[in-house]
């Protein structure tokens, strides 16, 4: 599953193991709201890393962490522990969020059109970075040099570019049929890669 | 879209995990869910790909601000209540097997009664979050349960409207910048409030955003079912005294009154619209004089189509 615990598991054991943030939510649904500052210091700096990813911006950035934060609270009873992670949930809905805002603003418009398609490497380059992030950072990276670099163009674009398939389609000059088979295809292969589905 | 180029539904798949489609799409390829098993497998699967992408992104800290106000929010922000046994899965009924059994997990999960019971609903009971830990630390030992399993229980069948519905709710009340204060009116406030939940709770709910002439973001979320809607404003400039914002609901009968408010400035000013909605109907919002007009005197700032 891709969650956290995977990696933390992997690593050494934190001093007092915390409360995992699917008790955490569990929590949170029942208005425990320091049950939610914790799960907030657990995966803020997630989802704003994520948000800022497709937005750039920082500041619009904290805001749309913001909105996602605030839904996570209002919504936590609606999180479904047996149909995936918290973290799944969460980055999910992050993206989503950030999606949403790029759709809806002209900011969104105006974002530098290099964003989506830049290397994954690149983006990395001022990590301060940590050896869960570090590890699950080369795992994605090496899968995706097992996409054609169409695949990789196209899947790049879309996730961290925010673009929307046809948007894809105009950038990268091909046919919409053929954005929707890479984005699928390259998924695919991703998925395989990664082992996702065991 | 689809129709187009004359694709099938199945080849979305990547998109709709990427949240690359638009809303036609996104409701052609959810009635594809609907309809195959295998289609929600691999959606479920592609999802879990998607946040792999986004685990891979490097953190970012944020301010320490963002925390305090977040969490200075909290007690003003209502939580939607879980959702019943009875109803968490009726809008997915069509789309899995019932019941979904949480009990996927295997070996590595202590016997928790809780965790096999299935009449825990949508409450997030501890036995079965435990349960998620245990499988997510689990998997370096090895798969505990095949991807059509895993695949069959997961919640992405929630009908994107509702997340929509929800990030909508949201926004609302982040800024606290609410139309009705300036009526100084509990009970209207309460009403206010109460429409929204229930436009957000309806499971036909859905949500449309624009930007006004002057580029402020706005949203329309609606039911058609309960017939209301509520409209929602970012940073929407504070008016003179003399004049009110005024909200229409406009059809082919022409256009009517919907009420009319105030905005702050800043913050995220919304109201839930006064009278009936009816499918199709458009929902604008125009600049009148103080106390508002029987018809729109000046051209709307933004106009939606439900």
């Amino acid at each position: 599953m891709l969650d956290l615990m995977t990696v933390d598991s992997a690593g050494d054991i934190a001093p007092a193991a915390p409360a995992t943030k699917e008790e955490l939510l569990a929590r949170v649904a029942h208005g425990d709201q320091s049950a939610f500052g914790e799960l907030y210091d657990q995966i803020a700096p997630r989802v704003l890393g994520l948000v800022k990813r497709l937005l750039v911006d920082h500041a619009q950035s904290e805001e749309v962490t913001q909105e996602i934060f605030l839904e996570i609270w209002q919504s936590a009873s609606r999180y479904e522990p047996t149909r995936g992670g918290a973290s799944t949930w969460i980055l999910t809905m992050a993206h989503r969020r950030a999606v949403d805002r790029i759709r809806s603003s002209q900011a969104g418009r105006d974002r530098d059109t290099k964003i989506g398609i830049r290397d994954l490497a690149v983006a990395y380059d001022h990590v301060a970075e940590t050896v869960e992030v570090r590890l699950e950072h080369e795992r994605v990276e090496k899968a995706m040099t097992r996409l054609t670099q169409l695949q990789r163009q196209a899947v790049s674009l879309a996730y961290y570019g925010g673009y929307s398939h046809s948007e894809v389609a105009e950038q990268l000059h091909i046919p919409l049929g053929t954005v929707k088979t890479r984005l699928r295809d390259g998924l695919i292969r991703l998925r395989d890669e990664l082992g996702v589905a065991s | 879209m689809t129709g187009r180029n004359e694709q099938h539904p199945a080849d979305l798949a990547g998109a709709y995990a990427l949240h690359a489609l638009d809303a036609d799409d996104t409701a052609t390829f959810e009635a594809h869910l609907a309809e195959s098993e295998r289609a929600r497998i691999e959606a479920a699967e592609l999802n879990d790909t998607a946040v792999a992408l986004g685990l891979a992104v490097a953190p970012v800290q944020p301010s320490s601000a963002l925390k305090a106000n977040l969490m200075s929010l909290l007690a003003s922000t209502p939580q939607l209540p879980p959702l019943t046994a009875g109803t968490t899965d009726a809008p997915a009924s069509a789309t899995h097997k019932a019941p979904v059994v949480a009990p996927v997990v295997t070996s590595t999960l202590p016997a928790k009664p809780t965790s096999t019971t299935p009449t825990s609903g949508g409450g997030a009971p501890a036995g079965s979050a435990s349960a998620v830990t245990d499988i997510n630390s689990g998997t370096a030992s090895g798969p505990h349960r095949t991807a059509t399993e895993r695949a069959q229980a997961r919640w992405f069948k929630r009908p994107a409207q509702f997340m929509l519905a929800a990030a909508a709710a949201v926004a609302l009340f982040i800024g606290g910048s609410f139309f009705g204060q300036v009526l100084n009116s509990n009970q209207f406030e309460s009403q206010q409030a109460s429409g929204l939940a229930q436009i957000n709770a309806a499971d036909d709910s859905q949500r449309a955003a624009t930007t006004t002439a002057d580029g402020q973001e706005a949203t329309l979320v609606w039911s058609n079912k309960l017939g209301i809607s509520a409209v929602l404003v970012d940073k929407l400039p504070v008016l003179p005294s003399d004049q009110d914002y005024q909200l229409w609901y406009i059809n082919g009968d022409g256009a009517a009154s919907a009420g009319t408010f105030d905005s702050t400035g800043d913050g995220t000013a919304w109201r839930v619209l006064d009278g009936t909605m009816h499918a199709g109907d458009q929902v604008g919002v125009t600049v009148e004089p103080n106390g508002g007009s029987d018809q729109p005197t000046t051209n709307p700032i933004v106009a939606f189509q439900s």
